[in-house]
């Protein structure tokens, strides 16, 4: 896009020179998320600083026409922010301000661009978090995680986003600006806060958020079970749940990514081991102990090697920075990866495993596991060079068959990072017609002209050229 | 007791009962009166047929009793799929067999329906821990005016497949489709259950005991104010009911902690509960919206900011003395139960001027104030939620969408839905 076309200019002149990138090296910065395979160029970003200021831009976009998409980090991981047919990208940076706590209420207003960790540490030393805790934290936005229902590790215990968000305000598509929920349990009518999160940013644009805050616990009690096979790891977790105990979070990495981690944070993890399990308890420190024996006594029913106690609370954060962090390690594997997000019900974890383990010998693709296992959601990380058309292809298989497999189970195709563009085609393994049909019919009404984060979630008959 | 449930809503009598035992005949029925316009009135037991303005007419009431089976239980995957005309009280039975519960306890504990509770996110105290019924759906299965089938959710513990369409029918009180079937997530059953009863001769003194203990690092299930005793016992005095459940170490640790905060506050007698005093104290806790027996009752639900629960509490007692006034709060939640009885016809206009200050007392702090129980006179001096402002649009917009004919639950919700 030109400097002086009206839409560019209308733009400057709302937001000033600064707060407005059109030039094509900036612009490459905004070409994808996280999902770095797919990648499309947005015509111009913007940098807006109030809500009034976004109703202002949705309202030109409806002008001229132009579809636009939020962005908080960009560390989506289902090219959710992918500006497809370009247009205008509204970066929510500037707008990252807590604007109010609330400790005896146990919540804060924030603005959408507060990064998730930002929130935790500005309540951590009152004794308060912010309970979902995704393992891009440390860069993620509260409105990225808000359009994608995002979990992390103690979502178990936690619950995901919808949980923890009593309100929030919302440009519409039409450049409306309006609040859903409050700062109180139960708004009247229909609960349009919670049909917005999850929505993925095709309903609205979220311009503030009431979160709660949860209390931190008095106590830990964090363990990291060791075994030979990723088999007596899974049927581990497997029999924790089927027990009846629900810890605080219960995650697992297979050798792999054990590997990777160790190489980049060296926490002492067994590079020989066939698996790890994180195994957290919180809450008050007396009795405690007594439940951390009875799981250590299941991870001696399914042959561990050793159970290793984390000392004290640094060694507890160095080995959750190693997990939070066992992405970015991948990363220096291949040049290319995909994380598939596909949720089991629990007790199919052990044979869900294998199944990954067969496929990746199958199209003889690489494949590393690690998961928030306690919720059965699988992270399957598929490793691959895009310049090898055929790697591409068997990838793209890959993901099919371990998607299928999940839905054969029981479970769904994605438990945390969302469709986007990456499970599109996926869509129809778990809904009828009439279900995406529903679902469209309540996006037309929030967003009828289709110019708030257009194509995506649902199939779409034109080939977008980015599908692996 | 259902009988008389079904019999009028608001003084109007169904035209017809219509028993539904399988989707199909759901479908058709809803596509029959789709064409015909004609009212229908979706019940579960009908414990809660009351909240809701009054209906214009009744053509049919559907109730989804014979939908009262498990659909899949695996205990393992702690998750259950049931008909959501099976009665929770039925259900949690099944769970109790395998050590789990849902966790959720809310009035009507014996004749309410699993779909009847979705339909209104009827919660109970447990929320201070585990959440409200909201927080414990995974998946329902909904048939639409036009006959459609279609599945929100599933029935795995995480899933952000598509748009979260379990939340539009959650709390939407039977106006936008029938629910036929409902997956939770369920809990390991606690070890110890106790109960405490703490007595104070003033209000502030078991208000702030509450508040201590709430923002502690305790893990109580519930903590709950009664202004002037416990309908049912022999408690007479403001007191607070506190559960703790758990590992029995964590639970006598946790006990020994809220006497020493109450004991600081000016706890006049305290009382540890378990057995059958302690069902019978739990009951009547969960049974308190349920009014108190008497049939002019009214019963509002205020939800407003925990902070200001105190005061809004202050506020009730001045307003409402002309009345037999009973006031109970899920204090950590800010929800308070308000229940008004012992009032003539003469005094419907003073009731509803009163509930009106009351309730623009608590839309000025951003809370909300909905009658749950009232009788038809009061119903027709005052609307039964309050406004909803500026989001109307939307939700009118949802409701045309999705029930064009206008077929479920006429007139009786928010905005004229
Ligand atoms: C290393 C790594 C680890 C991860 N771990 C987890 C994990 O443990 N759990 C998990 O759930 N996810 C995880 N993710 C995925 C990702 O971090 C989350 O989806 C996160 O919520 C995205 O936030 P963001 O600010 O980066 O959003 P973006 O990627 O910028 O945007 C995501 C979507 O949100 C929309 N959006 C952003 N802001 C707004 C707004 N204000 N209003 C409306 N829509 C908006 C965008 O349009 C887009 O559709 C991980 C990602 C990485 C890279």
């Amino acid at each position: 896009m030109s400097k002086d076309e009206p839409l560019v200019l209308e733009l400057i002149d709302l937001l000033g020179y600064e707060n407005v990138i059109i030039d094509d090296i900036s612009l490459k910065v905004y070409e994808c998320d996280g999902a770095e395979f797919f990648k499309a160029l947005p015509d111009v970003v913007v940098f807006p600083d109030s809500a009034e200021e976004i109703s202002k831009i949705v309202k030109l976009a409806n002008t001229y026409n132009k579809p636009y998409i939020a962005r908080g980090a960009g560390t989506g991981l289902s090219g959710g922010t992918l500006p497809i047919n370009a247009g205008i990208m509204i970066a929510m940076n500037k707008m990252d301000r807590i604007l109010e706590v609330d400790l005896e209420n146990r919540q804060a207003v924030i603005e959408p661009g507060v990064v998730n960790l930002m929130l935790t540490q500005a309540v951590q030393d009152k004794g308060y978090h912010y309970a979902p805790d995704p393992s891009s934290q440390q860069a993620c936005s509260i409105g990225g995680n808000i359009a994608e229902n995002s979990g992390g590790p103690h979502t178990l215990k936690y619950g995901v986003t919808t949980n923890h968000i009593l309100g929030m305000e919302v440009v519409l598509p039409n450049g409306e600006i309006i609040e859903f929920g409050g700062p109180i349990e139960e708004d009247l009518g229909y609960d349009l806060r919670g049909l917005m999160i999850g929505s993925e940013g095709t309903l609205g644009i979220v311009t503030k958020a009431i979160v709660r805050l949860t209390r931190n616990p008095q106590a830990y009690y964090t363990m990291l079970g060791v075994f030979e096979t990723i088999d007596n790891a899974t049927n581990a977790v497997s029999n924790i749940i089927a027990d009846g105990i629900v810890p605080a979070a219960l995650e697992m990495m297979d050798n792999f990514v054990i590997r990777a981690v160790e190489a980049a944070f060296s926490w002492g993890l067994p590079t020989d081991a066939g698996a790890v399990l994180i195994v957290e308890l919180d809450g008050v420190e007396v009795g405690m102990s007594d439940e951390a024996d009875q799981i250590i006594r299941i991870l001696e029913d399914h042959h561990t090697r050793e159970v290793r106690t984390a000392k004290d609370d640094e060694d507890r954060k160095k080995l959750w920075t190693a997990r939070k962090h066992a992405f970015g390690a991948l990363g220096l594997l291949a040049p290319n990866y995909i994380t598939q997000d596909g949720t089991v019900p629990r007790s199919q974890l052990p044979k869900m495993l294998q199944f990954v383990g067969e496929v990746s010998k199958k199209y003889d693709i690489p494949i590393a596991n690690v998961f928030h296992a306690g919720d059965g959601n699988l992270h399957p990380i598929v490793l691959f060079d895009k310049r090898d058309s055929d790697q591409v292809e068997r990838v793209h298989m890959v993901n099919k068959e371990i998607l299928q497999a999940c839905v054969d189970v029981g479970g769904t195709i994605s438990g945390e990072h969302g469709i986007g563009v990456e499970k599109q085609e996926f869509m129809p393994l778990i809904f009828s017609e009439e279900d995406m049909d529903f679902m469209v019919t309540i996006r037309n009404i929030f967003n009828p002209k289709q110019l708030c984060n257009p194509k995506k979630i649902f199939p779409i008959d034109e080939t977008i050229g980015v599908t692996p | 007791m259902q009988n008389t449930n079904f019999s009028k809503i608001d003084g109007v009598i169904p035209k017809e009962v219509t028993i539904p035992s399988s989707v199909s005949e759901i479908q058709s029925f809803l596509r029959h009166v789709t064409k015909e316009k004609l009212s229908v009135i979706p019940a579960g037991s009908g414990s809660k047929l009351s909240i809701g303005n009054p209906p214009p007419q009744i053509d049919f009431l559907l109730t989804m009793k014979k939908f009262n089976k498990v659909v899949e239980y695996i205990p393992d995957d702690l998750t259950i799929t049931v008909g959501s005309g099976m009665l929770l009280k039925d259900v949690q039975k099944i769970l109790a067999d395998n050590n789990q519960l849902l966790p959720t306890n809310p009035p009507y504990n014996n004749e309410a329906t699993v779909g009847g509770i979705v339909a209104t996110n009827s919660s109970g105290p447990h929320r201070l821990r585990y959440g409200a019924t909201r927080d414990l759906i995974l998946g329902l299965r909904v048939v639409q005016t036009n006959g459609t089938i279609i599945k929100a959710g599933g029935k795995v513990v995480k899933n952000v497949a598509g748009y979260d369409i379990n939340k539009l029918y959650i709390a939407s009180y039977g106006t936008l489709g029938i629910i036929t079937e409902v997956s939770f997530k369920l809990f390991p059953k606690p070890a110890v259950e106790r109960t405490m009863l703490l007595n104070f001769n003033q209000h502030g003194h078991a208000l702030r005991t509450s508040t201590e203990i709430v923002k502690s690092q305790l893990l109580p299930v519930f903590v709950s104010f009664f202004s002037a005793g416990i309908p049912d016992t022999e408690v007479l005095e403001p007191c607070l009911l506190i559960g703790i459940d758990g590992h029995p170490k964590t639970v006598a640790w946790q006990i020994d902690q809220i006497n020493s905060i109450a004991n600081l506050n000016g706890v006049v007698q305290k009382e540890v509960y378990q057995d059958h005093k302690q069902s019978q104290l739990r009951s009547s806790l969960c049974a308190f919206p349920e009014g108190n027996g008497s049939n002019s009752a009214v019963v509002s639900r205020i939800n407003i900011k925990p902070s200001n629960v105190g005061n809004f509490i202050s506020s009730v007692l001045d307003l409402t003395s002309p009345f037999s006034t009973y006031v109970m709060s899920h204090i950590g939640n800010g929800i308070v139960y308000l229940i008004l009885s012992d009032f003539t016809e003469e005094q419907i206009g003073l009731l509803a001027n009163t509930l009106t200050v009351l309730r623009k007392q608590a839309v000025n702090i951003q809370g909300n104030l909905i009658l749950e129980i009232a009788p038809l006179g009061l119903k027709n001096l005052m609307d039964v939620w309050g406004e909803v402002g500026q989001k109307s649009q939307l939700m009118t917009q949802i409701k045309s969408e999705l029930d064009p004919a206008n077929v479920l639950n006429p007139g009786r919700f928010v905005a004229g839905i």
